[in-house]
């Protein structure tokens, strides 16, 4: 029987360029570690099932039983995954708002759910001095504000939770892009061994995301204006076509074309732009709701956490007009059909379209 | 150990081949000793570099065998006795120095031994070094025994003076490392004076004498060194070294030197055959004693010669016998050309036995092939067990280094490299130094080839280059290929695995030790002082922080490039324990955290950090710590992905 | 001097680099030459050094003679064993159905082996086939012994003990007891605990 371990996973993912750095594979074993955006085997394993493969988001992925896992249903092919309620939100934290990407909604509800006690510590991504992103557990509300913002790179969160002490009991929130959200679906599946129980992770929130951008941004935009001071990047929604760069005292902008060379080649196979399998997925509120997220509930557990704050008024909601609904589906109804293009591209043809568990009905939906 | 220094003639110790060379350098009266480290010559230098100050006499450990032949030069030219003793590839370092030192001759005895490796057990290449006595001609002495050791040497010293040339006395590790009975003989009482007479004449400028009286024409000195040399002849045929054991009319004549004598005798009388073979021990290889292999040599119709490693003594026992007059019968030369003799590694008394027995058409059965049922049991056995292969000591900061140079060029990506050099640093080449050493050749030519492919940025070479070196290779030979690399903005790192000692060899001191051959301190010659003054950029770490030596080695990959240094320094652990008497650390397995073979371990320990005080319970599933072996130096528990590994301070 | 059972006797001291083979095969030979005999040792130290194989030939003679410092195939009358595997390793070069061996039977696994790449031999197995390919075997606990006494390195005089006990060299115990006083005077008292304990095993 052919292995499936570290070996594997370079051959299958890494040097197809399938690799969205989302770290499910690195921070447990002494075998694989993440430098200057690759993942690097350090020494040689010779295993012939590891965990690395396991886990990974683009490897054979069995859409039916993270359903089952996480919603107790089968895969429903719904263009946004299951979704209980979809509406707008946003943080009544002043000093949240201020440090927010949007809403402010992520770091609302993790700050809450600290507070009160719900979790120990919420997986986040925090910047380094370098301005490299990593996997961090923030547990107070400081922490958090630290890591709030969106920094538009790949960040191998799960590292912070794949090297916790095996005996760790501490309840756990988690923030990431829907490759991250994949992997650890995967793992509450199959719960990995001689590792701190994953069942511990209580709350997993989901970010929208299209794709993610390579670290040689920043020194792009460095040579255009100084990014020294920047406090926060956007991509402000369709009309706009700008990338934008936010200091206390002004805002420059390029045109997002010229960012199109760093757009991570990985994230052109991804399927998932609403991260389907979490308990509550946000986004932006898109241009029309500014400061606002777009907020999806998928599970009893996203519903209560969110009712509970709502009802502490740490945020308040709104209905998502109908027209935005629409066009949130349609844009991740894109985002399959040219994944599954690219996919098959790569492939050569139909029957082989790599990690994708999905029913021949489905593809065919979407080649239409 | 022994007692090379005692005054009692007639009486007998039990010396190493190295030791009685030294004690017959002292029965000589020799007042100047130099070498540097070099398996198998380094005990010659051990053993007298103690007794120097009381017996009156200099010894040093020179930075390196050029240096060292140098300074016993000039203690030659000054009335002074010197030897000068290296291994084989010490005479290659030294060679320009000798070819010239041919061209002047010598004053007082001078005395070159060198000690060969024939079999390369304990060297980067497998040399005979005896072939530069020709080249040169050099009078080339070869003792058989311990005895001989002592009296060659003596003797060396008195041939030297009366030719007025350097002699060259070869041993080999067999013969070096064995010990044997020796009787000694008188220790001489002379003074010493000093002073080197080829001065200045004011009256006469143009007749004063240049180093032993020679003017400077290569040509005419090609010319005296020619009729120097043919005294030599006939002062060796006489020599008493020389001898022959057997009948008058030999069948077989053997023909041998050096411990090849001892092979060749032991071997006739295993097999029965001393009134069939004779043995024609040759003390004198060249020049080539031709009066008294020509007595023998006529008696006899068949002629095998046994030597190691090249075929030396054959070559020139041929040319000889192409020169005998046409009505003589040509004896059948055996030997390397014919194949009965191995043309390559060590001679020993079973291959021998077998050279021989094949040339006299007779099988031999040893004890053991003659029980056919002892045999095949004790084959049997012998392929299941499991070989030895070299590592680091347990507690060896170079396994470190390793570590850190293979982490940060994995994480590099570019598939680096590292250039490697001689010593332990050597054994980055196996499984001990994570397999990283990529290329070996000689004394410092880790630094130098990485200086060349530094330069090849311009043809689209990218792959980082990691020169390393020991601390004694550096002072030996390093320096001149690092200024040449920071000159000429060679793109590399010369990392230097500082372990405090020229540890391969014995741990000899070196100058940056800060102690001399004899026990006397001296101010120790700082390496990073050293680099920075030929304006590098030098990093220090201590290579047990694996941690930040990795970060080191990446922020020095990821530079803007040209010649950087990296000094990667920890005390040898034998050097630590043997001062220290004592472990760091209590070393444990905690049974319960170690997931050995299991996802997330595979057993990293033990299958590839290799120390061997980490072994693998194969029964229980666990690494577990051989306290016999294990130095306590707590290095593994950083290794452990899972903290299994427990460290206590003792 | 007594007369030796055969001329010369051949003996192999076979061990692991860093047990104290060289030093043990020095206090042999030099206990014998006090004694008046003729004594050849080959030590193969060198790169071996370390946790390399290590292997003492050493010859005795009644009379100086010029033999080889190196056994022969199947040449050896005598083996000690610092190792059993070592001890397995120079039987099967230089064992003979007449050969005397004395082994430690305390494991020390080469790199290979502790890597699993390669199998140490079931000591218990080992320790059979030694004594099936000796004429007279002797098995010894020493470095159970020697950590007993306070150090792994003392089962190399513990060792020695127990091959002057043997009786199958001519080795008198004074002898070796002068040479122990006069090259290691610090340790002499704890060496002499250890040569007696050797001597103790084989029934002396």
């Amino acid at each position: 029987m052919e292995g499936k371990a570290s070996k594997e996973l370079f051959k299958d993912v890494i040097d197809k360029g399938l690799c969205t750095l989302c770290g499910g594979c690195f921070g447990f074993c002494p075998y694989l570690a993440f430098h200057t955006e690759r993942i690097v085997r350090l020494h040689q394993c010779t295993l012939s099932e590891g965990q690395c493969y396991q886990y990974c988001p683009r490897t054979s992925t069995d859409l039916n039983a993270i359903n089952q896992q996480v919603f107790g249903v089968p895969y429903g092919e719904d263009e946004i995954g299951i979704a209980k309620k979809v509406f707008l939100a946003r943080s009544t934290d002043k000093e949240i708002q201020q440090k927010a990407q949007d809403g402010g909604v992520v770091t609302s509800l993790l700050s809450f759910a600290l507070t009160e006690g719900m979790i120990d510590g919420a997986v986040e991504t925090k910047l380094d001095d370098e301005k490299v992103p990593h996997g961090f557990i923030a547990r107070n509300r400081e922490e958090l504000l630290e890591c709030a913002g969106v920094s538009y790179e790949p960040s191998p969160v799960l590292e912070a939770i794949n090297h916790l002490p095996k005996e760790s009991t501490e309840k756990l929130g988690f923030v990431g892009l829907p490759c991250h959200v994949a992997s650890l679906s995967k793992m509450k599946v199959s719960p990995p061994a001689n590792r701190a129980n994953i069942e511990n992770v209580k709350l997993t929130i989901g970010l929208f995301c299209g794709w993610t951008l390579s670290h040689g941004f920043h020194q792009f935009l460095h040579n255009r204006f100084d990014i020294s001071k920047a406090i926060k990047f956007d991509i402000p929604h369709h009309p706009a076509h700008s990338f934008d760069v936010y200091t206390k005292s002004e805002t420059q902008s390029v045109d997002l074309d010229e960012l199109s060379p760093f757009i991570n080649k990985a994230c052109s196979y991804c399927f998932d732009m609403t991260a389907e399998f979490s308990d509550i997925s946000v986004g932006s509120g898109r241009t029309m709701f500014k400061g606002w997220n777009t907020v999806i509930i998928r599970t009893k557990a996203g519903a209560e956490i969110l009712e509970i704050a709502k009802g502490r008024h740490a945020i308040e909601t709104q209905h998502i007009p109908a027209d935005s609904l629409t066009n949130l589906k349609r844009a991740s109804l894109n985002k399959k059909k040219k994944a599954l293009q690219n996919i098959i591209s790569m492939t050569g043809g139909i029957d082989d379209v790599l990690y994708l568990g999905i029913s021949q009905n489905l593809i065919n939906t979407l080649l239409e | 150990m022994s007692n090379i220094e005692i005054d009692a003639p007639g009486t007998t110790q039990f010396l190493l081949g190295n030791e009685a060379i030294a004690r017959g350098a002292l029965e000589a009266g020799i007042g100047f000793a130099t070498a540097y480290p070099g398996t198998p010559s380094s005990e010659i230098m051990a053993t007298l570099a103690p007794i120097a100050k009381k017996m009156g006499f200099y010894a040093e450990w020179s930075i390196n065998e050029m240096v060292a032949f140098e300074a016993a030069s000039a203690a030659s030219l000054s009335n002074i006795r010197a030897l000068s003793s290296m291994k084989a590839n010490g005479v290659n370092v030294i060679a320009d120095f000798l070819v010239n030192l041919q061209m002047t001759g010598v004053g007082k005895g001078l005395v070159l031994v060198v000690c060969d490796d024939p079999g390369g057990m304990t060297s980067s290449n497998e040399q005979d070094t005896r072939p530069i006595a020709k080249w040169l001609n050099i009078p080339l002495l070869e003792p058989s025994t311990a005895q001989e050791c002592k009296d060659m040497t003596k003797w060396a010293f008195d041939l030297s003076e009366e030719l007025g040339m350097v002699c060259m006395v070869r041993s080999v590790i067999y013969l070096s490392h064995t010990r044997g009975n020796v009787r000694l003989d008188q220790l001489p009482k002379k003074k010493k004076e000093a002073y080197f007479a080829d001065i200045y004449d004011l009256d006469n400028p143009r007749q004063s004498r240049f180093t032993c009286g020679m003017q400077f024409h290569p040509y005419k000195q090609s010319e005296e060194l020619l009729k120097k040399f043919s005294k030599a002849s006939e002062k060796c045929e006489s020599s008493p070294f020389n001898c022959y054991e057997g009948p008058d009319k030999a069948e077989l004549l053997i023909i041998t030197s050096g411990i090849c004598w001892t092979y060749s005798v032991e071997a006739v009388k295993i097999l029965n055959l001393q009134d069939k073979v004779g043995v024609l021990k040759l003390g004198v290889t060249w020049p080539l004693p031709e009066g008294f292999v020509k007595k023998y040599l006529e008696r006899s119709q068949k002629i095998l010669f046994v030597e190691e490693i090249a075929p030396f003594v054959e070559r020139s026992v041929m040319e000889f016998v192409a020169n005998l007059p046409p009505d003589r019968t040509r004896p059948t030369l055996y030997g390397k050309r014919s194949g009965h003799v191995r043309a390559w590694g060590e001679q020993n008394l079973d291959l021998v036995i077998q050279s021989i027995a094949s040339v006299m058409g007779i099988t031999y059965q040893s004890r053991q092939s003659r029980s056919v049922e002892y045999s095949q049991k004790v084959r049997e056995i012998s392929q299941t067990l499991p070989n030895r292969p070299l590592t680091f000591c347990p507690g060896c900061p170079h396994r470190a280094s390793f570590w850190a140079i293979k982490n940060a060029l994995q994480l590099d990506g570019r598939n680096g490299f590292v250039t490697g050099d001689i010593g332990c640093t050597a054994m980055g080449m196996i499984s001990p130094g994570s397999f990283q050493v990529r290329t070996y050749y000689a004394m410092g030519g880790g630094v130098g080839i990485a200086g060349g492919f530094g330069h090849l940025g311009q043809f689209g070479f990218t792959q980082p280059v990691i020169a390393v070196c020991g601390d004694s290779t550096f002072f030996h030979a390093s320096i001149p290929g690092l200024i040449n690399g920071i000159w000429n903005q060679s793109n590399f790192i010369l990392a230097i695995l500082d372990n405090d000692a020229t540890a391969m060899t014995g741990f000899q001191p070196h100058p940056g030790t800060g102690v001399k051959a004899t026990g006397e301190l001296g101010e120790k010659v700082s390496i990073e002082a050293l680099c920075r003054s030929l304006g590098v950029n030098v990093e220090v770490c201590n290579p047990f922080d694996i941690k930040k030596t990795t970060a080191t080695l990446l922020k020095l990959m990821a530079g803007v490039g040209g010649t950087q240094v990296v000094i990667m320094r920890r005390e040898c652990e034998l050097v630590r324990a043997r001062r220290d008497r004592k472990k760091l650390y209590q070393m444990y397995v905690e049974p319960n955290r170690c997931i050995g073979e299991a996802c997330g371990c595979n057993r990293l320990c033990a299958r590839i950090f290799s120390c061997p005080g980490l072994v693998w319970d194969r029964e229980a599933g666990k690494a577990k710590i051989d306290d016999a072996v294990c130095a306590g130096c707590g290095l593994c528990a950083d290794i452990c992905p899972q903290g299994a590994i427990i460290r206590e301070a003792v | 001097m007594k007369d030796l059972t055969k001329d010369p006797i051949t003996l192999i001291i076979a061990g692991v680099g860093g047990q104290g083979n060289v030093l043990m095969s020095f206090l042999i030979g030099s206990a014998l030459v006090s004694q008046g005999y003729f004594v050849s040792i080959f030590d193969n130290y060198g790169a071996s050094q370390r946790l390399g194989a290590v292997a003492s030939h050493i010859k005795i003679s009644k009379e100086a003679s010029n033999n080889s410092p190196l056994l022969h195939e199947g040449d050896a009358d005598i083996i000690v064993g610092l190792e059993p595997v070592e001890l397995l390793r120079n039987l099967g070069r230089f064992g003979n159905p007449d050969v005397m061996t004395i082994t430690n039977t305390r494991a020390i696994y080469p790199i290979g082996v502790i890597s699993g790449e390669a199998e140490y031999p079931d000591l218990d197995r080992a320790l059979e086939i030694i004594g099936k390919l000796s004429a007279k075997s002797w098995i010894i606990h020493a470095t159970e012994e020697a950590l007993k006494l306070g150090n792994p390195i003392f089962a190399n005089v513990i060792l020695l003990g127990a091959l002057i006990g043997s009786c199958t060299l001519p080795l008198d115990k004074s002898s070796m007891e002068a040479v122990l006083k006069e090259q290691l005077p610090n340790v002499f008292e704890m060496n002499m605990v250890a040569l007696n304990r050797g001597l103790e095993l084989v029934g002396q």
